[in-house]
């Protein structure tokens, strides 16, 4: 049995430690290349501006962007009474502003949270989990969704994304370069250069993937903070257990998700798509395996 | 030096000015927290005729149910008067017993569950009591971080200061309140399973 407090205390402290990994291979990363291809820090700056501006408009018109996508009509209380007075609960009881709710027409369950922050977060239900799902369940769902955006994982998410499309960036253009000046470069000190470039080209290949896992990991770790802190919200960890239960069994593929929007629902809407087994096929994974997921929930107390 | 002491000063005073604010922002959110009781409470109370009269003629035992009902409605309405927090949450759970019958019922009899305005009904019920319990976590959660800030090093020497007083909050049972909200948590689905 495993205290909640403790858990969600354990969850932050690896969300952290992933943060922490990730800004250090970014810095790393950035400070070769740097070295190798006297980039200083003006090249530095272009590659995250460019791959800031890739990312600004799915941060700041995220919630919009992702609602077009989805085909989302907004939530109105008669209708989906459950869905929004249980939002209503629980975006008191953690304190926030009431999010926007919205619902997909699709008879596939799922749910995600959107926008940058608390003010302008969306909860996002499809009709099929609200049909699926009873009070309790749904409550721990919301849950979920609403420790998302408590914990700003949309904003977290969207930095790293930012960071990751730099070091593609930055390791692209090492490789370019890197072919046509290798006649300046010979001039450099012996032996701590040549090691320097290896590292270099090493990196330069390896390191948009290695970002990418890291993105994914994190991710994963941020499903789990999300499912300790519903836990807490609700007091019920049962009633998020039993609605993944139904969740994952319902094996119809969500319409409106596609592989840019897949890691904000609270299970992965193209399951159907994935059929990759085992440890390899996991790192690819932006949501943890639901069994698991489940299994820790019911362990909670 | 000089330098070094304004600096230290305005670190002082920028933290007694942030804790001053915590502290009284969460005291506004404790009266904010009873009073969404008290607001829920009042429209479950309201609820209550319209309920009654839905589910008249199902029971045996008619009478001796909605007298208890009728009791806990006189109940939440005095404390709604007192606008205490301890009297109307035990006005409140003095309710929810009184309601479990007609809960029940809802649950085993279908001819009432296709009923629109009564299912309607129902939902609103419900949900009037999870945001009493949410206030109500809420209250205790609120209370508990004013409190620990008042009495814990170094901002108990701001709460002294500009003398901010413990909140008293609920009582709750020695054993913990989450313990408490979790066995009631059960008890709904429990009634749908039994089916």
């Amino acid at each position: 049995m495993i205290n909640v407090y403790e858990l969600q205390d354990s969850n932050k402290r690896r969300s952290a430690l992933v943060i922490a990994v990730f800004i250090a291979f970014v810095l790393g990363v950035g400070w070769v290349f740097a070295r190798l291809f006297d980039y200083g820090p003006g090249a530095i700056g272009i590659a995250l501006i460019f791959a800031g501006l890739m990312s600004f408009a799915s941060y700041w018109w995220g919630d919009k962007v992702i609602l077009t996508l989805s085909r989302a009509r907004p939530a109105d209380r008669n209708r989906d009474f459950q869905f929004f007075t249980v939002a209503e609960n629980l975006a008191m009881a953690s304190q926030i502003p009431m999010p926007k709710l919205y619902v997909i027409e699709d008879t596939a369950a799922n749910a995600f949270a959107t926008g940058r922050d608390p003010r302008h977060a969306v909860v996002c239900a499809t009709t099929g989990l609200l049909q699926k799902l009873d009070r309790s369940e749904l409550e721990g769902v919301i849950a979920h969704e609403i420790s998302h955006i408590k914990n700003y994982d949309t904003r977290l998410m969207s930095i790293v994304t930012i960071l990751v499309g730099m070091i593609t960036l930055l390791s692209d253009w090492f490789l370019r370069g890197a072919r046509f000046s290798r006649g300046s470069r010979e001039k450099e000190e012996g032996s701590l250069g040549a090691i320097l470039l290896l590292v270099g080209v090493f990196l330069a290949l390896l390191s948009p993937l290695i970002a990418k896992l890291m993105q994914l990991a994190l991710s994963r770790r941020q499903e789990f903070l999300a499912d300790s802190s519903a836990a807490i919200l609700t007091r019920y960890p049962e009633g998020l257990a039993r609605a993944l239960e139904k969740i994952a069994t319902d094996r119809e593929p969500l319409e409106v998700a596609n592989k840019a929007t897949a890691h904000l629902y609270i299970v992965n809407p193209l399951k159907n798509l994935h059929s990759g087994v085992g440890w390899f096929a996991g790192l690819f994974n932006t949501h943890p395996p639901v069994e698991e997921r489940i299994r820790i929930l019911r362990e909670m107390r | 030096m000089l330098l070094g002491i304004i600096a230290v000063l305005g670190l002082v005073a920028l933290y007694v000015w942030s804790l001053y604010n915590q502290l009284v922002t969460i005291k506004t959110r404790i009266r904010a927290s009873i009073q969404e009781i008290g607001n829920q409470l009042k429209r479950q109370a309201d609820l209550i005729p319209n309920l009654t009269a839905a589910v008249k003629g199902y029971f045996k035992q008619e009478k001796e149910i909605f007298a208890l009902i009728s009791e806990a409605r006189k109940a939440v309405m005095e404390a709604l008067k007192e606008s205490s927090a301890q009297k109307l949450v035990d006005a409140s759970e003095k309710m929810q017993q009184a309601l479990a019958p007609i809960r029940a019922l809802f649950e085993s009899t279908p001819q009432l569950r296709s009923v629109e305005p009564t299912v309607k009904l129902m939902d609103e019920v419900r949900d009037t009591a999870d945001k009493v319990m949410y206030a109500r976590r809420t209250l205790i959660d609120l209370t508990a971080d004013y409190n620990i800030k008042i009495v814990t090093f170094p901002s108990n020497l701001v709460a002294k200061l500009f003398g901010f007083k413990p909140e008293t909050g609920l009582k709750t049972p020695g054993e913990g309140e989450h313990l408490e909200v979790s066995a009631e948590e059960l008890k709904t689905p429990k009634v749908g399973e039994s089916l």
